[in-house]
């Protein structure tokens, strides 16, 4: 997808209450790292960044007192629901330049093992992936309807852009068609009542036989 | 049966506060879709059953359902027509706290409708507000 391109505001004041006290307007702290070069704490405006995310946007274009350069987003935090972004992490980058990123899988389709009584599980949700930075695939969705009970799609399976490397084993498995294991359900009589069991307690029944030793 | 440890180091505990927000266990990890609380409170092993057995036998034992939660904490009570005082009643039942944002159920292996269907019939089962959640893939 297309760069997005974003004003920021260089932030001189760093710390939880003035990060706090910025959400409140509206803006979110973000941090510029890499390259060697010191770190830079910066400001954007939560809508525009929000908008970003929604369109899957990898790599951001910076307008910062007048100049503009694109950076990778590394990472966003989330609040404790996980729906509000309240800090970003970017990289400096050279448009040439290959990175390492991690690029979600998400299965598509109903394998044909799944119709026959097994249970779809996938065993890799995310891919490490080495490509060029304007060439960040968005997140993979191999086809699974072919798979039947205790088949694997693996790595080296998957239909990859090209110029983008895989940075796992092939032979790792993404997902595997498994067969359903039989699940003890409990009668419905033990159900009802209510067993009086409770846990045992560490120590207690050495305490105990310590006692009854020294009343014998 | 209820949910409840095998061992413990203490027989009775006290009630404690639930305080702040879920800083873990507040994303989807094991399935595609999950049941979040958004509301602090304790959760009995009773409830985590009941939520379970909602939500397989909505399923028709496709797809996996996961339990995040387990009940750790003993509540005691007194028995009924008790004096006061006598020291403190017998561990009645066990409970999970949880605080706002924790990741209680998770679904995997079947379709976002099924799944969603499945967890609202297990949020009725929750003492408290919850929400249907995607897994995050992207950032």
């Amino acid at each position: 997808m297309d760069t997005i391109i974003l004003t920021a505001e260089a932030r001189e004041v760093g710390g939880t209450r003035v990060a706090r006290a910025l959400r409140k307007t509206g803006r979110l702290p973000a941090i510029i790292y890499g390259h060697k070069e010191t770190p830079q704490a910066v400001t954007l405006v939560e809508h525009d960044l929000k908008v970003a995310l929604a369109h899957g946007a990898r790599m951001l274009e910076l307008e910062i007192g007048g100049s503009k350069k694109p950076y990778l987003i590394k990472a966003v935090q989330y609040d404790h629901l996980g729906t509000l972004p309240i800090h970003v992490d970017l990289t400096r980058v050279n448009l040439d330049e290959r990175v390492q990123v991690t690029v979600g899988i998400e299965l598509r389709g109903v394998p044909k093992g799944v119709h026959e009584g097994g249970v779809l599980e996938q065993d890799l949700r995310s891919l490490p992936v080495e490509c060029l930075v304007t060439a960040i695939p968005d997140t993979l969705h191999p086809l699974v309807t072919h798979l039947n009970v205790g088949d694997s799609l693996l790595v080296s399976e998957l239909d990859l852009p090209d110029g983008v490397v895989a940075l796992t084993d092939p032979g790792e498995r993404v997902a595997t068609v498994r067969a359903l294991q039989e699940e003890v359900e409990a009668e419905p009589g033990e159900e009802g009542e209510e067993k009086s069991t409770m846990p045992e307690v560490i120590g207690r029944a050495r305490d105990e036989e310590a006692e009854g030793e020294k009343s014998s | 049966m209820a949910l409840m440890p095998k061992r413990v180091k203490w027989r009775k505990s006290q009630r404690g506060h639930i305080r702040g927000k879920a800083s873990k266990g507040n994303t989807v990890c094991f399935g595609q879709y999950g049941l979040q609380c958004l509301a602090p409170g304790w959760i009995t092993g009773r409830q985590i059953e009941a939520g379970r057995v909602a939500a397989t036998h909505y399923l028709h034992r496709e797809g996996k359902v996961y339990i995040r939660i387990f009940p750790h904490k003993p509540v005691s009570s007194k028995p009924l027509e008790t004096r006061m005082g006598k020291g403190k009643g017998d561990p009645a039942y066990w409970v999970a706290c949880v605080r706002e944002g924790t990741v209680l159920f998770e679904i995997g292996g079947v379709e976002e409708g099924v799944a969603r269907s499945a967890l609202v019939r297990v949020s009725h089962k929750m003492p408290f507000r919850c929400r249907f959640v995607r897994r995050r893939y992207g950032l």
